[in-house]
């Protein structure tokens, strides 16, 4: 059944929002955990590719992890653990809310990676077939479809700025800040022109010119669909439950 | 009869610009027609292009005097929706024509937005597909492709709305000999199926085409005598 087959993007969403719903309202760090191997799981099932996601968030796990030290160290409460100059740095409610948020925020990157599997058109469609405006879904799928260009732009300007001799990675953190102030003006116009003529290609293309669209791709949902969604409203229902009533 | 394109005495100038880069522009364009304009770059053939398919004065502002008419309608009374059911415009740069992840989903995107049917959406797919020669790249991320290619993808975008008129802006630059002996094709077979057709183009061996080619100099069309 799982090999070659291809699950409705619907489907997809409800996992992503059941698993999302699951690591915002569990506190519980060993819940938490538990909730995360079921994630990976998940994924695994669905086709991530964990090895890659991983890499592709690399940065954004750095940055987790500085967030969550910030939020243990401003986080007073509980047993201190950790000292500077009278000053407590580290106590025991800050060490548990920073992992958490580590771990929250794990759940919902690697749920969304899910989504990842369909292409937008594909997820585009899902909401609309939930009822949601074509406009809207199409509108956000677009603004996605956007950060890879503003990626590529800002690449593109670090390598010119490379050619013309300069070695971004060997110059002192205060002069490459600098470098970077330079280079986000003409980024930021150049996404600014590219997002006019996307809009008028766009336009020009009738975009609204009906109340109503057709869609040449229409999804239909399979039994298995119907069973992981099942599944999954159940099985979040039931962890919820569990977790409110302890 | 009334003409599908009809411009008298057509002035404008941006709002950036205090000069009037089109200065007194006359144009009939009949139905069935291919037409040529080269001028230097920089001369408001993109402008006239712009104005031709209402992108002026209904999106890109600037200041507009003159008579233009698309089937004998002003295209300042007209929406761009409408003209958008009418006219098809493919510009230069093929990245900013596509956003869709698939070349399937590209192409079906303004059919689908001018209300036909599935399954003519379906055959209208195939068939512009096969005009462009890149039926093997339907299940393809336009993202994947290379210039030349989301170019001819472009196209088959334009052509699956089924226009009466296509604006062509140096839409053929990036293109390959083949590519671009497969539009020429197309284009005459367009012609022949009764569509009008301007080109805006630089090249010479596109040219030939064109039953009249037209130069925009210092603001204002006259006859092309060569470079």
């Amino acid at each position: 059944m799982i090999k070659g087959f291809k699950f409705d993007p619907r489907t997809k969403l409800t996992v992503v929002l059941c698993i999302s719903t699951l690591g915002i309202i569990i506190n519980d760090i060993f819940s938490l955990i538990f909730i995360l191997v079921l994630t990976f799981l998940i994924a695994k099932f669905f086709h991530v590719n964990i090895k890659r996601s991983f890499k592709n968030i690399k940065k954004l796990l750095y940055l987790i992890f500085i967030i969550a030290i910030i939020q243990s160290i401003f986080s007073t409460e509980g047993k201190a653990l950790l000292f500077i100059g009278g000053f407590k740095v580290l106590s025991t409610s800050g060490l548990g809310k920073g992992i958490q948020f580590i771990l929250r925020m794990m759940i919902i990157i690697f749920s969304a990676a899910i989504i990842g599997t369909s292409n937008s058109r594909e997820i585009i469609q899902g909401f609309v077939q939930w009822g949601l405006p074509y406009d809207i879904a199409f509108m956000v799928a677009l603004g996605i479809r956007f950060l890879p260009i503003l990626t590529e732009e800002v690449k593109d300007s670090l390598i010119a700025i490379q050619l013309r001799g300069i070695e971004i990675n060997n110059i002192p953190i205060k002069k490459r800040i600098s470098i970077y102030s330079y280079i986000f003006t003409p980024i930021l116009a150049g996404t600014i022109l590219k997002a006019e003529k996307l809009s008028i290609a766009i336009e020009m293309r009738g975009f609204r010119a009906y109340y109503n669209r057709t869609s040449y791709l229409v999804l239909k949902m399979s039994k298995w669909d119907y069973l992981i969604i099942f599944i999954s409203i159940i099985l979040t229902a039931y962890i919820a439950i569990i977790n409110f009533t302890r | 009869m009334t003409n599908p394109i009809e411009i008298n005495n057509l002035y404008f100038k941006y709002n950036a610009n205090s000069d009037y880069i089109l200065k007194g522009v006359d144009l009939t364009i009949s139905k069935g027609e291919i037409l040529a304009l080269v001028g230097l770059s920089g001369g408001g053939k993109t402008t006239l292009l712009n104005i031709m398919c209402g992108i002026i004065p209904h999106i890109r502002k600037g200041e507009i005097n003159g008579e233009v008419k698309l089937w004998g309608k002003e295209i300042k009374d007209l929406k761009i929706i409408d003209i958008s059911k009418k006219v098809g415009i493919v510009f230069e740069d093929p990245d900013t024509q596509l956003f869709l992840p698939t070349v399937e989903d590209e192409i079906a995107f303004g059919p689908e937005n001018l209300m036909v049917e599935r399954k003519e959406i379906g055959n209208r797919i195939e068939k512009v597909l096969k005009m462009v020669n890149m039926e093997d790249y339907r299940y393809e991320n336009p993202n994947n492709l290379s210039g030349g290619q989301k170019q001819l993808i472009a196209i088959a975008a334009i052509l699956a709305m089924e226009p009466d008129i296509l604006l062509f802006d140096e839409a053929l630059a990036q293109i390959d000999d083949d590519g671009k002996k497969r539009i020429k094709d197309i284009i005459l077979n367009l012609k022949r199926g009764g569509k009008t057709i301007v080109l805006v183009e630089h090249h010479i061996d596109t040219l030939d085409l064109a039953d009249r080619v037209l130069e925009l100099q210092n603001g204002k069309l006259r006859e092309f005598k060569g470079w």
